[in-house]
């Protein structure tokens, strides 16, 4: 434990936390070079090097500054969002199993998509807004549902599971209504991807993910507070009411911005608060679970691109393979140990 | 009646449509150590929740120090007003000082996060519970009763005049049920207020200098043990036939089940 005192400013720093913060972005900033390096032409630290400070071949230039940074910038700020909006969803349900994917919101934005699929032909601005928008109304929806009753976590989990079993009926009718084309878009899109993205939406989902780092810094002691219970946090002075109204909207926004650039990747929000709980231990830290989103996308992402034989995979394929594994792993573990954190 | 810094008014508390009490109307005086006492679904922990702050009334209100408790800032309040709940829930892995150390929440800011004052205020709050050895250990690894102890610290911690106390003795043993009690009274001793509901007629009628008896969410009889702690008052609260002796330990009124009270059952 260290603490830091100057002034009027104190700070208390947990060793483990601050280990598993500088661990996780160090690995987080060798991957993305590494990433920037590699690919269907390797490059090399160096020639990414003169590429990245403008004294690279035009070529290099190209693929650097056009195919790879792009793609790697929107991997990183889609992971951290994810992995940001999975820690408030845990947090929020109390559930180890909270998520996007388990509270519909994952259904809400391929519902929007497919809306867009169908209506405009797949034009990717639209199925980008009104993904995110179905996204967000999901959110809105469970929290309408779920306000004046009973707060707690377990009927907001309930409340989503059938949210989200609506919208999968939603969604499998609109699929029926699709030509073969428009439906093999729609399964494309839901897988989820980051092929061909550019800075435009590099920069939309990093503003989405600025925004919520802000909103989550200003709400992070009262979220630890709840984690207390409800009652306990009221008497600590909380407003607990409007801290968990709070984070709900922000992490369906943190979703909504991630889904409306990449899809839905699979598990990656599932997975990055679990992965960051065993590096910090009892204290959660969502500065971990975004790095630990950040690194699965981008991972993934690299995967994704090596591909199959010489077919490149869609990202979404390679984080529901990773993240699945890891799900089943962790399940099997908690057996053994038998307990469930 | 002496001066209450925090009161009921004529305050109607429930859960939806459900009236747990109508009308109640209650004092809690100052410096006193104060049971809620009486039989299941009498009201006693809605009343508790309600002067808490975590039931609001759907008429009349809760004052803390004359004010509306629902017009005050709410960190604010929890500088004035401890609350303990029934069942709190540690965080897997939490250590014994870092959950003590939650109890600073109120008196903390983004910037302040931990200063000197948290420091000393935490050991403090661990020293008066008789924690202090434990500081290090996880708060699962502990016994029932060190585990409430630790609960209390965390509340201690506030530094507030008022302490709530959710029935602190439920699921423990009779001796932690006891060294939680003494604790209670402790704290007392020292000049706070508190206001503890308890299912032991016998434990509030030791340890409390104020007792408040409800039936039906409302208030049946009020005052200091001695005073209210008879055969028909029992009976009243209870319906339970029994005979009062006085407590060989402390003189306080015992009460002794008629034997033919369990023919009954």
């Amino acid at each position: 434990m260290t603490v830091i005192r100057l002034g009027g400013y104190s700070i208390r720093l947990r060793h483990r936390v601050l280990a598993a913060v500088l661990g996780s972005l160090a690995a987080l900033v060798a991957l993305a070079m590494w990433s920037a390096a590699t690919g269907s032409t390797s490059l090399g630290l160096e020639r990414v090097w003169y590429a990245l400070i403008g004294q690279g071949t035009k070529g290099d230039e190209f693929i650097l500054w056009t195919l790879r940074l792009p793609r790697l910038a929107t991997g990183l700020a889609v992971g951290a969002c994810m992995g940001l909006a999975g820690a408030l969803f845990q947090t929020l349900t109390r559930n180890p199993l909270g998520s996007p994917d388990l509270l519909g919101l994952t259904q809400g934005a391929t519902t929007g998509a497919l809306i867009a699929i169908i209506v405009t032909g797949a034009s990717l601005q639209t199925t980008a807004v009104l993904a995110a928008a179905g996204s967000l109304a999901t959110g809105l929806l469970i929290w309408a549902l779920t306000r004046g009753g009973d707060p707690s976590g377990y009927r907001l989990v309930l409340v989503g599971i059938g949210v989200s079993a609506i919208l999968a009926g939603v969604n499998g009718y609109l699929l029926t209504r699709t030509t073969i084309v428009d439906a093999f878009r729609a399964v494309y899109w839901f897988t989820g991807d980051l092929s061909g993205r550019d800075f435009t939406q590099a920069a939309a989902v990093g503003t989405v993910l600025a925004a919520g780092v802000l909103v989550i810094a200003l709400l992070s002691r009262g979220l630890d507070s709840l984690r207390l219970g409800e009652a306990a946090a009221t008497g600590l002075g909380v407003h607990v009411g409007a801290t968990r109204v709070t984070a709900l909207v922000t992490a369906s926004i943190l979703t909504a911005g991630a889904v409306a650039v990449a899809g839905p990747l699979a598990f990656v929000a599932l997975a990055a608060p679990h992965i960051s709980a065993r590096l910090t231990g009892s204290s959660r830290s969502f500065t971990v679970s975004a790095v630990v989103g950040a690194l699965i996308v981008t991972a993934a992402d690299m995967i994704a691109v090596a591909g199959v034989g010489d077919r490149q995979l869609p990202t979404g394929v390679v984080t529901g393979v990773v993240g699945g594994a890891y799900l089943i792993w962790l399940l099997i573990a908690h057996r053994k140990k038998g307990v469930m954190s | 009646m002496t001066a209450s810094p925090l009161a009921a008014r004529e305050a109607t508390l429930g859960y939806g449509r459900n009236v747990i009490s109508a009308d109640l109307t209650v004092d809690i005086p100052e410096g006193e150590f104060t049971v809620i006492m009486g039989p299941n679904a009498c009201g006693k922990s809605t009343l508790l929740k309600a002067l808490a702050r975590m039931l609001k009334p759907s008429h009349g209100t809760v004052l803390l120090d004359g004010k509306d408790i629902h017009h005050q800032p709410t960190r604010a309040v929890a500088r004035r007003l401890g609350l303990l709940p029934q069942s709190p829930t540690a965080p897997d892995g939490i250590t014994v000082a870092d959950l003590v150390a939650r109890g600073r929440y109120p008196h903390q800011g983004i910037l302040r996060q931990w200063s000197a004052e948290d420091e000393r205020v935490t050991g403090e709050a661990m020293e008066a519970t008789d924690i202090a050895d434990l500081a290090s250990r996880g708060v699962d690894e502990l016994s029932g009763g060190q585990r409430q102890r630790v609960w209390i610290a965390m509340v201690l911690a506030q530094q507030t005049p008022l302490l709530l106390l959710d029935e602190p003795t439920t699921y423990l043993d009779i001796t932690h049920q006891i060294e939680v009690l003494e604790l209670c009274a402790k704290l007392h001793r020292e000049g706070r207020t508190l206001v503890a509901v308890l299912h032991d007629l016998n434990q509030a009628a030791r340890y409390a200098t104020h007792l408040i008896a409800m039936r039906g969410g409302a208030v049946v009889a009020e005052g200091a043990p001695a005073d209210i702690v008879t055969a028909e008052t029992v009976r009243e609260v209870f319906d339970l036939p029994c005979r009062i002796i006085d407590d060989p330990e402390s003189g306080t009124p015992l009460v002794i089940p008629s034997a033919r009270a369990r023919n009954l059952v």
